[in-house]
């Protein structure tokens, strides 16, 4: 499908429950409520026109002055050739959201990421540890508003004079 | 034993020979861990290789740490690296050299904003040499190794007591062994 | 040896205790003798492969420590006494010490029947090569101990496979001997050279088609139970860390090593005595060198220059192939060689059924074997040879290259070597 038809088509597929962003913005996505973030992920994979069966990515994003994260889900489909790029906002301080995991397996290790950078946490996650930094680590770097501890097991984080 | 050792200020003569050509084996036969954590890596495999041939002074690799003398500290180090670089020091037996090879293993380099990375070897590992660069050239690893030679060259060895320094409550790897 | 000690005790005249005392003192020392000289040649050992794969890989290789970098051996074994010696916490400490004895033993010992001359021979049993592949089968129990012992997953597998591999390989290496041992119709390791002749065609891999085959068949075999590339799965670098040697530091990683390259040397001079005929001089006959000193010395040298080519060719292989996959070398013992090698027993007792005694007809083979296996090295040579003309590099066999000599001086140190180094030099001239 190209992506007009697909963004038509989607438009019917969901009416309402969907928010679209200017077409002249470049990469056109679809905004969604996080209450519906979870079944409409499950409608566009399994639908079989939509099809779209690949999580190419899935990251976050801080925007401290809205109060809120921004989680991207990049997706693709193989067999109708194209993609559609997923949003949903969640409130900074809860930072909770149900898994994707069962719809993408792939989002096992991106919703690791985001949880050990991000620190949302996803309801029903398999095993939702710290992926890159270590597991005692304190805070989540990719916060705007992140302090990085003094000393990590006695190593000093910034360098002495 | 002790009374040869007493002679002069500089030690006995016997002793400072014996030490000499222990040193000796010691220096020419510096085997170094086949270790790296990002692109002086690079550099440091070159080093093996026939411009710079480290073979020629005897300095091969060796997988394990149990067999190497030398840390080289090649490449940017994470702090979740850091810990796991502690426990490889541990692992090794004594005497054992460190070089910091490259700006990132010097001072953190050009990540040292970067929350992730440690700003220095030397702020978890005792470092002999630092090696400028990034990545130094074959050429400047080799310098460096001949200083941590040079280093050897004046050490006491029959004198100095080699401590077991192990400490498996160390914070530092604790939770790894 | 004991020819010796008989010759020692009849001459001073000694009996009862005092000859039995003499006779214990010369086994001490023969054996310090036996170890020295093992030792001595691992550890050369060790330097011609570091030189051969500076040369095969355009480097130099070690060159500072004694002319030619000759005693750099001796560095790094004086180098790892004095390391420290580490038993892991986990580790079960006495087999974790014992393990590395265990495999010195093994492989040393074996040194004691090696024919280096006629009369060099520590021990010349009757049942000689029995005894070294018995004795060697020791090396197994030291591997997988330490392998064990260690308390260390790479370790374990090294060690595990180390054991797999050391056990099944063992039978056609056992069964291309078996063939040797028909001809001959001894297991003493000097009967067997003495039933050969100092020509090529006297030599027992031209005796037949079979024992052309059974070589072969014995080289693989033997290469993979030293362990060796392509079949160094055991310290698979890439894979098991250093395998079984994982956790040896110092004296007793360096007995790990030292076993290593007397195993490589044991192998071609076991190859030499069963297929190349030994010491034997061409054209004199054991009689003939049994009396005079000069040819038992040149029977000596000949010997160690055929078992040096002979880790030569290992060392070569070990710096050009690949390593096997586990299940690759396991099909490639049980489906090929054990068949193969039973193929070549039951053709070599044909063969001997046909022509039981020295005959005219029996001459014919060995000579034509002779001629086929001179082919094949004249076509093997040719193919290198035109491999490496169309390749356009110059050959440099200069495996005592002395490099460059003083002190350390990046600008003239580090530079290009070989062909590279005609380059460079012209362009440091153009400046
Ligand atoms: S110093 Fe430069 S080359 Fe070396 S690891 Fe850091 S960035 Fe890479």
């Amino acid at each position: 499908m190209t992506s007009e038809a697909l963004i038509d088509y989607v438009k019917g597929l969901l009416g309402d429950k969907t928010k679209w962003a200017d077409p002249e913005a470049g990469d056109n996505f679809l905004t969604v409520a996080s209450e519906d973030w979870k079944n409409i992920c499950q409608t566009l994979a399994t639908d079989k026109k939509c099809s779209l069966t690949y999580l190419r990515n899935f990251t976050g994003t801080d925007y401290p002055e809205d109060d809120e994260i921004e989680l991207t889900a990049h997706t693709f489909s193989y067999s109708e050739k194209h993609g559609l790029i997923i949003k949903t906002r969640i409130s900074r301080e809860a930072a909770v959201c149900d898994t994707l995991s069962k719809i993408w397996p792939a989002a096992i290790w991106y919703e690791r990421e985001i949880f050990d950078l991000l620190g949302v946490s996803f309801n029903n996650h398999p095993d939702l540890r710290r992926i890159l930094m270590p597991e005692d680590w304190v805070g989540h770097p990719l916060r705007k508003d992140y302090k990085q501890q003094e000393t990590y097991r006695g190593i000093p984080t910034t360098r002495p004079a | 034993m002790d009374a040869m050792v007493e002679q002069g200020p500089e030690g006995s003569f016997v002793l400072g020979k014996v030490d000499d050509l222990l040193n000796l084996a010691r220096k020419n036969s510096l085997w170094y861990m086949l270790f790296g954590t990002a692109c002086c890596a690079i550099e440091l495999m070159q080093t093996g290789g026939p411009r710079s041939d480290a073979d020629r002074f005897g300095m091969v690799f060796r997988a394990t740490p149990r067999q190497s003398d030398t840390l080289i500290l090649a490449g940017t180090i994470t702090y979740k690296m850091a810990s796991r670089i502690r426990l490889l020091y541990e692992q090794m037996a004594e005497p054992k050299y460190v070089i910091a090879m490259g700006s990132c293993a010097n001072t953190g380099g050009l990540f040292q904003e970067s929350y992730a990375v440690v700003n220095g070897g030397d702020l978890f590992l005792p470092v002999d040499v630092y090696i400028p660069g990034c990545p130094p050239r074959s050429e400047s690893l080799i310098e460096g190794l001949m200083l941590i030679q040079q280093k050897i060259e004046k050490e006491p060895w029959l004198k100095k007591a080699w401590t077991n320094t192990k400490n498996p409550k160390d914070p530092q790897i604790e939770g790894l062994l | 040896m004991n020819a010796l000690a008989d010759f020692i005790i009849n001459s001073l005249g000694l009996s009862g205790l005092s000859a039995e005392l003499v006779m214990l003192l010369l086994v001490v020392a023969v054996a310090a003798a036996v170890f020295g000289i093992g030792m001595t040649i691992s550890g050369l050992l060790t330097l011609a492969e570091r030189r051969v794969a500076g040369r095969i890989q355009s480097r130099i290789g070690p060159n500072r420590v004694g002319p030619f970098g000759l005693l750099q051996w001796l560095v790094d074994g004086l180098k790892l006494i004095m390391k420290e010696d580490v038993v892991p916490h986990d580790a079960d400490p006495h087999m974790f010490r014992m393990a590395p004895y265990l495999v010195v033993v093994g492989v040393f010992a074996a040194f004691a029947s090696l024919p280096f001359g006629q009369l060099l021979i520590a021990s010349d049993l009757n049942v000689g090569i029995l005894y070294l592949l018995a004795i060697t089968s020791l090396v197994t129990v030291g591997v997988l101990m330490s392998g064990w012992a260690s308390n260390n997953k790479w370790s374990m597998i090294g060690g595990i496979r180390a054991a797999a591999q050391i056990v099944s390989y063992e039978i056609p290496t056992a069964l291309s001997v078996a063939s040797i041992i028909l001809i001959s119709g001894t297991l003493s390791m000097q009967g067997i050279i003495n039933e050969q002749g100092g020509w090529p065609w006297q030599w027992y891999i031209f005796y037949n088609p079979f024992t052309f085959a059974v070589f072969f068949l014995y080289f693989t075999a033997a290469l993979a139970e030293g362990n060796r590339i392509p079949f160094d799965l055991p310290e698979a670098e890439s894979e098991l860390v250093s395998g079984y040697n994982t956790e040896y530091s110092g004296m007793r990683f360096a007995g790990f090593f030292l076993a290593e390259f007397a195993n490589i040397y044991l192998m071609s001079a076991i190859a030499t005595t069963l297929f190349f005929g030994g010491w034997q001089i061409p054209g004199v006959t054991p009689e003939q060198q049994a009396g005079s000193l000069v040819l038992q010395i040149t029977g000596m040298v000949v010997f160690m220059s055929k078992s040096a080519v002979g880790c030569f060719v290992v060392i070569w292989i070990r710096w050009t192939l690949p390593r096997l996959r586990i299940d690759q070398l396991m099909s490639l013992c049980y489906k090929y060689l054990i068949p193969l090698s039973f193929v070549c027993l039951g053709g070599n007792a044909i063969y001997l059924l046909i022509f039981p005694k020295p005959s005219s007809a029996n001459t014919l083979v060995h000579m034509i074997t002779t001629l086929f296996g001179g082919v094949l090295i004249v076509i093997f040579v040719t193919r290198v040879m035109y491999h490496h003309r169309i390749s356009g590099v110059s050959l440099d066999l200069n495996f005592l290259a002395r490099g460059e000599k003083g002190k350390y001086n990046p600008e003239t140190q580090v530079r290009a070597y070989g062909s590279f180094r005609k380059k460079y030099e012209k362009k440091q001239g153009a400046k």
